[in-house]
């Protein structure tokens, strides 16, 4: 499901036309990212918490050069879903 | 980092105000966002977010465990879980901070491709270099005591020796001008010495094997004529002393080789000159090394090399790291600025190192730290000014007094916002903060109607992309952050 698809669903669930809800997720979506930009932490009681963290810089070797590099230190947004979601998701069947 | 959380009632609360819809709106269209990604993930869908990001169903396999109080193994079950992929954007913004940062190669390649461990490979030619020069020392001394011509020595130890390379060379380019050969004999010219060096310590005493020696790694070549000319440069390496000798008898066959048809002349006529030059080689021998045996004068040559290297190293050095005032000052700052370069968490303590040098200066001159500049400046030799300024800015304290902007806070604004309006860069929210201190208790919550000033900034100050000023951006950040926590 991409951006649009993501759209049409909601505008028919909410009864609401394309344009207010693209404009409403682009305002979540900023505001999301601008949180997370700051470092900070963001909550979703139903769904997860995005969280940004620190990768720490360590010494990556090459296998078959055996060139050493060190990889600087990075900030990285990791999400973490909730048990919510995590026990809906115990009903669902594995297929592959 | 800042660990705050923020609830989704907040981003409720930010969003309501930003697209200027009501509260329960935004709520209702946050519970839709959300039941919908769920639906589609539990579809099996992939859910993807314009500038956020991906959402995608993971399924982690059962697997084995163990309790860790009874030692029983158990099976853990498999499960979903949802995934999260920040696009490109996101995570660029994320990593700000850290945007300047590069991966930085350690190993050359070269020796990256030899096994050996790098420890060793450092250490190794350190303590060759310290045992030659300490041999180089006392030759010198020794020679110095006992020589009847110390000066001459000391100079074909240090200078002569480039010198006397380079000469041979310019005889052959001479003789041999119309021969396209020119390049070919310059490298093998060069041969007997990288080899003299390789195999300092293995190259026999003796003039008469060393010749040999040479004759072999010349005797790739096919023309005798060069051999023959390869030789007279040879000794010539070998002592000053020859030098005169052999240039002699490189003109001598300089005049033969113009016509050289006649082979077997030149042969007969270098061949004693050789000889020659040996017995001028024995003789000078007794007051340039006294007793040595020959292998020293190889080791000579080596060391001295080395020698020359290392002053020229050090002068280098000198050049690029130049002293600023004081020989101490100078390399507190040196090591200070090293480990800032590469480990960025180790800058707040480098500053306040530094920062304990310039304080008797530049706190009382408050915001004109400008002005200290130029005076430390004046005292330094050479051209360390910029890191010097830079760090001065940074580090002095900041008076605000000149003022660009006046803003009225209303519910939508921000300090970072205001920051990224008059300074180009959110990172710099802190200078304004510091401002408008005793108005602001908490830089999250800002009264509604506070007029905040916003302060005039240095320049270089604010450079965004400079990442030493984003960085202290980032210390003051974190210094208010947490003393509002506090």
């Amino acid at each position: 499901m991409n951006h649009k698809e993501l759209i049409a669903s909601m505008a028919a669930k909410m009864n609401a036309p394309k344009s207010v809800v693209a404009e409403l997720l682009e305002t979540t979506v900023g505001t999301c990212t601008e949180l997370l930009g700051e470092g900070k932490t963001i909550g979703f009681q139903s769904f997860g918490n995005f969280e940004v963290r620190k990768k720490e810089e360590r010494l990556s070797v090459h296998p078959s050069t055996q060139i050493r590099t060190l990889i600087p230190p990075k900030l990285v947004v990791n999400f973490k879903q909730s048990n919510i979601i995590k026990d809906k998701l115990k009903d669902l069947p594995h297929h592959e | 980092m800042n660990k705050e959380k923020i609830s989704s009632q907040e981003i409720i609360d930010l969003v309501a105000t930003k697209a200027s819809v009501s509260k329960r709106a935004a709520e209702e269209f946050l519970k839709v966002m959300i039941t919908t990604i769920e639906e589609a993930l539990m579809a099996g869908d992939v859910v993807k977010i314009k500038g956020f990001g991906t959402f995608k169903l993971q399924w982690n396999e059962p697997r084995k465990s163990v309790n860790v109080q009874t030692g029983e193994e158990m099976v853990l079950d498999g499960y979903h879980k949802v995934a999260f992929a920040p696009e490109t954007t996101l995570k660029d913004l994320v990593n700000e901070p850290f945007a300047h940062l590069e991966a930085v190669q350690l190993d050359g390649e070269n020796e990256s491709v030899s096994p050996i461990k790098p420890d060793e490979v450092a250490l190794d030619p350190l303590r060759i270099f310290t045992e030659q020069v300490t041999e180089i020392k006392d030759l010198l001394s020794e020679i110095q005591a006992l020589s009847t011509k110390p000066q001459f020595v000391v100079e074909s130890e240090l200078t002569g020796l480039v010198e006397d390379v380079d000469l041979p060379v310019s005889v052959e380019f001479e003789l041999q001008d119309d021969e396209d050969e020119i390049e070919d004999v310059d490298i093998l010219q060069r041969e007997p010495e990288v080899l003299a060096i390789d195999e300092s310590i293995q190259i026999v005493s003796s003039f008469d094997e060393n010749i040999v020696q040479e004759n072999k790694s010349i005797g790739i070549q096919k023309n005798e004529d060069k051999v023959y000319l390869e030789f007279g440069s040879a000794t010539v390496l070998d002592s000053e002393v020859v030098l005169d000798e052999t240039q002699l008898l490189l003109d001598e066959i300089k005049s033969v080789y113009s016509n050289s048809d006649e082979q077997t002349e030149l042969v007969s006529s270098v061949e004693p000159s050789l000889e020659q030059n040996e017995d001028v080689e024995l003789e000078s021998t007794p007051y340039l090394v006294g007793a040595k045996p020959m292998h020293r004068m190889n080791k000579w040559i080596l060391a001295s090399i080395i020698l020359f290297v290392l002053i020229g190293g050090s002068a280098g050095l000198y050049l690029f790291y130049p002293p600023v005032t004081e020989f101490g000052r100078s390399a507190v700052e040196k090591s200070a600025y090293e480990i800032s370069y590469f480990k960025n968490i180790a800058i707040p303590n480098a500053f306040a190192t530094v920062k304990g040098w310039f304080t008797s200066d530049s706190i009382k001159k408050g915001r004109s730290v400008g002005a200290v500049v130029p005076k430390i400046a004046k005292k330094s030799v050479l051209v360390k000014v910029p890191v010097d300024t830079l760090k001065l800015l940074l580090d002095g304290p900041r008076v605000y007094e000149e003022y660009i902007a006046t803003e009225q806070i209303d519910k939508s604004s921000k300090l970072t916002t205001m920051s990224e309006h008059y300074y180009g860069s959110k990172d710099f929210w802190v200078y304004i903060y510091e401002a408008n201190i005793e108005r602001i208790e908490n830089p999250d919550v800002i009264q509604v109607g506070t007029l905040i000033r916003i302060p005039k900034l240095d320049s270089r100050l604010i450079d965004a992309s400079n990442p030493r000023c984003v960085q202290k951006a980032q210390e003051l950040h974190d210094k208010y952050v947490k003393k509002i926590t506090l």
